[in-house]
């Protein structure tokens, strides 16, 4: 909870009042003289825009942007943004044979293909089981399945097919570029997109009523790493090593501001490319640094191979990354030496849900694999759109509308689990940390980030409402 | 004992419920100052009825409106056109005066309206697509240049011409934003900005690698003062100099998505939708509000402490000192001192025009409004304003 301006004055005050009440220590003059100073502060109860019952995006209080120093002029993303738009009293078309959803993924020509082709398959297996239950009033349904990794742009030209194809809403995608690309042709031709794969934490933040994300951001991510890092073990000096991408440069900037934050700045940030192998420059370069632990953001192939060469080189720092480590290739490529590297995890994949077991041995059945955090999270939102479909019928602004509504898809339970949507439809639901031991990753609840006291001021200026 | 304590509790209630009015009376006096005679005036005035402005009211009634706007232009007469007029779709997405004709970008075809008809183009007619979402008109050749949701289309001498990332250097076939300078015609894409030079038939495309972006989407693009000013979503904006052929950046200081720090520090946000130079002035839209730069100074709107419509700006364009601003909630229009927005009531085809002066407002009604309030598009010329919305494409007559 954050509280600006009069606001932890008044509640002192209150406070003060409630307590002396209680022991019986106040006399009536005195509450009587309170009276006025009630009544007087009462106005200020209803600052209501600026004030807020919880940060934006699960941010800690002690991360806050300048909270430390300042109010903010303005404080977006607290309220959905709606949509003003024409549409919803578009009739559905009655000749239908089919009802589309598109699919926007890695399918060829990518690095992350192995990820799409998981995404695919948890889509697939939702379409499956809606159509053995008998589709949409009867109509099956179809994928309409498109590769986002084509020429420079591609997931625009792809989203605008899928509006020649005239399909209800689509899925997708995981590559940041490409999910942003998609959602400024979304925006345009008003077609939702159920995001299950981007971490992106700038992708809801755009603002698009036609955006909705299942899958918690890396901002979460961040914050638990921070609080792992730096209260519980104690660490002082990290290093950074990530990818040279997008995915690299945004999915680790919450966790180096808040590292900043907390009060140890990131002392080194290296950064590698993607299909790389060998890192001894940007390791060397970080051992001469000394740090006391490494933060490694990447794909799970560079992220055990950089691990390995970490060990070569006789460094024996911790080591701690992002959630695309958590996968059978990264444990197969680093062997032991895996063991005791922490990450995050959107989800809990050995839970004991019913739900979640039942579609692990489904998936197993029809594509003889695991399913990883990809095909987990596109089953539950190709099940979100499917309902949403099922709710509303087959108009795409009222599909928009019932699932942004935030009340009939809020605390949706899906294979994951809970859908908390923040006001961008973004889910906030808290991440886990995954932990190799013996072999194999161990998750458990992410604690969250406690406030420090010492280096938390409140704020002393800035703008009041 | 008991008594006389009463009487004291009585006393001192009397006490606190007369402190406690002062108090309150204080704090209605500072949300509400106390109106002059004159603005008391004009609040009579504007609920009087005066300024209807429907076709069958004169227009020496609206000198009254035009009085309360200042110098601001106010548009009535308002005359609306949907597919039951001749439009190949409801959805209008850009619209663009050329003369006597006008040019709108629908969901399905590119229409012009001429002699008070409705013409349609397609792709059966030479159109890259049928989505055209920004159009402009060459001064130079009169060359009409469409930018559609699948490919640029030349229109020239009645002859469709269409550029694609396969049959020329084009950034990427989706074009958000097509604008005409000199020789030159700039397009906005997701795969970055970039200009086709007329003269030498050669593309030159700027995207994070060549110029100062973050990324390479890009959607909407303008130029004036010789410079040309990129909306770069994520990136603010990126002007680029005709002269020096070098770039500079301008973005939101304080470097989060979820805030504005200060509202005049610089842009109020990254997330860019448009650009329009006019008067010295560029105009920047986000979805986050609106800003000015004056090319020293900033100043940042928003729907709190300004007549606009609402922070969620799909477009802009300014005209002379005017800015006209399409919202996702209405469109505005302003100086940058006096705002006058219009907005079309839910259930009816009424709506009002809302004259805002610093914290005066004042509501005229409108009969027939706008035909929606998500307007896409916008442009102005002469007495002239066409709106694209989300339902159908309307036409204002400036008030004298």
């Amino acid at each position: 909870m954050i509280y600006y301006g009069l606001l932890p004055q008044k509640e002192s005050a209150v406070e003060r009042c409630s307590d002396n009440l209680k022991s019986g220590y106040m006399k009536p003059r005195v509450i009587i003289l309170l009276i006025p100073v009630l009544i007087s502060i009462l106005p200020f109860s209803g600052l209501s825009g600026q004030e807020k019952s919880a940060n934006y995006g699960n941010i800690p209080d002690e991360l806050v942007a300048y909270d430390k120093y300042m109010k903010a002029y303005k404080y977006h993303f607290l309220e959905p943004t709606q949509f003003y738009g024409a549409g919803r009293e578009k009739l559905p078309p009655t000749d239908l044979k089919e009802v589309r959803i598109g699919f926007l993924g890695p399918m060829e020509g990518s690095v992350i293909q192995p990820l799409g082709k998981q995404m695919l398959q948890g889509s697939m297996l939702a379409i499956e089981e809606a159509n053995k239950k008998g589709g949409y009033k009867g109509i099956l349904f179809k994928l309409m399945i498109h590769n986002d990794a084509g020429l420079w742009g591609a997931a625009a030209n792809e989203v605008v097919k899928m509006d020649d194809e005239k399909v209800w809403a689509f899925l997708g995608t995981i590559d940041d570029n490409n999910s942003h690309i998609a959602i400024r042709a979304t925006l345009k031709l008003e077609i939702l997109n159920m995001n299950t794969g981007d971490p992106d934490p700038t992708f809801t933040e755009t603002a698009i009523p036609w955006v909705v994300r299942n899958i918690p951001d890396d901002r979460q991510s961040g914050y638990v790493l921070v609080a792992r890092i730096f209260k519980r073990d104690k660490h002082r000096r990290v290093a950074v090593i990530r990818a040279n991408n997008r995915y690299g440069r945004v999915g680790i900037l919450h966790f180096n501001r808040s590292a900043t934050r907390v009060g140890y700045p990131i002392i080194i940030e290296e950064r590698f490319n993607d299909g790389e192998t060998d890192f001894t420059a940007q390791l060397e370069r970080i051992q001469k640094t000394s740090p006391d632990a490494i933060a490694l953001w990447g794909n799970a192939k560079e992220s055990a191979l950089i691990l390995k060469q970490i060990r070569d080189l006789g460094m024996k720092q911790p080591v701690y990354g992002s959630d695309r480590m958590v996968s059978q290739e990264f444990l197969s490529l680093a062997g032991s030496l895996a063991e005791g590297v922490v990450t995050t995890c959107q989800y809990n994949p050995d839970s004991d849900d019913p739900k979640l077991k039942a579609f692990k041995a489904n998936y197993l059945k029809r594509f003889g694999m695991e399913p990883d955090v990809f095909a987990a999270h596109a089953y539950d939102g190709m099940n979100m759109l499917i309902e949403a479909i099922q709710k509303v019928g087959l108009n795409r602004v009222l599909i928009r509308d019932v699932l942004t509504d935030m009340k009939t898809f809020q605390g949706y339970q899906g294979v994951t689990g809970k859908v908390i949507f923040d006001a961008t439809w973004n889910n906030i639901r808290p991440v886990f940390i995954a932990e190799v031991t013996n072999g194999k990753f161990k998750f458990s609840p992410a604690p969250p980030l406690e406030k420090s006291e010492q280096i938390y001021k409140k704020p002393i200026s800035g703008y009041s409402y | 004992m008991k008594t006389s304590i009463n009487k004291r509790s009585l006393r001192y209630t009397v006490l606190a419920v007369v402190l406690a009015g002062i108090v309150l009376a204080g704090l209605i006096l500072l949300k509400n100052p106390v109106q002059s005679e004159k603005n008391k005036m004009s609040d009579n005035i504007s609920v009087s009825g005066n300024y209807q402005n429907s076709s069958d009211v004169d227009l020496p009634n609206s000198s009254g409106v035009i009085k309360e706007a200042k110098a601001m232009p106010v548009y009535g007469h308002w005359r609306n056109f949907t597919k039951k007029d001749g439009l190949p779709s409801d959805k209008a997405y850009t619209v663009r005066i050329d003369g006597d004709r006008v040019l709108v970008g629908t969901h399905d075809g590119l229409a012009v309206y001429e002699n008070e008809e409705w013409r349609t183009y397609t792709t059966e007619d030479g159109l890259a697509h049928n989505g055209v979402v920004s159009i402009d008109v060459s001064e130079l050749t009169g060359d009409v240049w469409i930018g559609t949701l699948g490919g640029l289309s030349r229109w020239s001498s009645g002859k469709f011409t269409t550029f694609t990332q396969f049959n020329s250097g084009m950034p990427n076939d989706l074009v958000y934003c097509v604008f005409c300078d000199g020789k030159d015609v700039w397009v906005a894409t997701g795969g970055g900005a970039g200009h086709y030079d007329t003269h030498t038939s050669q593309w030159e495309i700027f995207t994070e690698q060549n110029a100062p972006m973050h990324e390479p989407w890009t959607y909407g693009v303008s130029s004036g003062g010789g410079k040309v000013f990129i909306a770069a979503w994520g990136g603010g904006v990126i002007e680029y100099d005709n002269n020096t052929k070098r770039f500079r950046d301008y973005t939101d200081p304080d470097g989060f998505m979820e805030i504005d720090l200060q509202p005049d520090d610089g842009l109020i946000h990254d997330i860019t939708t448009a650009t329009s130079y006019s008067d010295s002035i560029l105009w920047v839209s986000t979805y986050f509000g609106m800003s000015r730069y004056d090319g020293k100074n900033w100043k940042g709107y928003f729907n709190t402490d300004s007549g606009l419509a609402s922070n969620f700006i799909n477009f802009l364009r300014a005209e002379g000192r005017v800015v006209f601003v399409c919202s996702d909630n209405g469109l505005s229009s302003t100086d940058g001192t006096t705002w006058v927005t219009y907005k079309k009531d839910d259930n009816s085809e009424n709506g009002k025009a809302i004259i805002t002066n610093g914290n005066e407002k004042k509501e005229i009604p409108l009969s027939p409004s706008i035909s929606h309030n998500f307007i896409i598009g916008v442009d102005a010329k002469d007495d002239l304003l066409w709106v694209a919305t989300s339902k159908g494409v309307s036409r204002g007559e400036m008030l004298r």
